[in-house]
């Protein structure tokens, strides 16, 4: 059964609004009474990929579902893409310039650290765009808890 | 520390009065301007609690300190340097349930201070 669908369109270099479809995916999930724990890990790694596509991408959009025990986020941008995923994911190294670290990111941990709260990371990408598909799992003692 | 004693001793302006909680209780903090840092290190703590008697202690005064600390179910935001934040991030603040303050003090001093009246602060977890 789905108990959550939602779409939101990321702006690039928006920084006001960034962070938005996260803040309220985190208050959807505490409403619908979700752990603290399970509702941190989806929130953390939302918004680390929504921050992502406002600094990297030339604009994209982010999905929130929930189908039966899974959540599924996935967040698709317009390019230009990761040219060497590897390289992404090491801890450490961006691309980010002097205006997303002027805004507190592009310290090189993103994608690590939604890969280290996700139950499943797949991440496509290529010069046409990116796509970020990440699941997590909700455990019996992750229901009814709030 | 009480919420009371930091604003007291480090003269902080509160700037959302409507949140705050003379009596809430502060065991913990973590400081950065870089909030890619912030959630690496804080999400790796499993204590929900720990997270709640902690404080941001920054100086980035966007909006994006205060949705990293509301990612992270800290409640919690201390600008330092005198830094005043704008009308909207307050705004965002009030809305998302953290309390905001700021401190004429460095991230340096106030951090040295806050360790002296026993605040820990938050490393990663493994």
């Amino acid at each position: 059964m789905i108990t959550l669908d939602r779409h939101f369109v990321i702006v690039p270099n928006d920084y006001n609004e960034a962070g938005k479809a996260s803040s309220e995916l985190k208050r959807t999930l505490k409403r619908m009474g979700f752990s603290r724990d399970l509702i941190k890990r989806v929130s953390v790694a939302s918004y680390e990929a929504e921050i992502n596509i406002v600094i990297h991408s030339l604009g994209g959009t982010a999905d929130f579902k929930i189908i039966d025990d899974v959540i599924y986020l996935q967040f698709i941008d317009c390019g230009p893409g990761i040219p060497d995923i590897e390289l992404a994911m090491q801890e450490g190294f961006s691309t980010a310039n002097e205006v997303s670290r002027l805004n507190g990111f592009g310290a090189g941990m993103g994608l690590k650290n939604i890969k280290k709260a996700a139950d499943d990371m797949i991440l496509v990408s290529d010069c046409n765009g990116t796509v970020l598909k990440l699941k997590f799992y909700i455990r019996e003692d992750d229901k009814n808890v709030g | 520390m009480k919420l009371s004693q930091i604003v007291h001793k480090f003269g902080c302006t509160v700037y959302t009065k409507d949140l705050y909680d003379p009596e809430k209780t502060i065991d913990f903090a973590f400081c950065s301007d870089l909030m890619s840092d912030a959630l690496m290190i804080m999400s790796t703590v499993k204590d929900g609690e720990t997270l709640r008697d902690s404080v941001l202690i920054t100086g980035l005064t966007t909006n994006q300190s205060i949705r990293t600390a509301e990612m992270l179910d800290v409640e919690v935001v201390l600008l330092v340097r005198g830094k005043i934040p704008a009308e909207p991030v307050i705004e965002l603040a009030r809305e998302s349930g953290i309390v905001l303050l700021g401190t004429n003090l460095t991230m340096f001093n106030v951090s040295g201070l806050m360790y002296q009246e026993g605040i820990q602060g938050i490393s990663l977890h493994k």
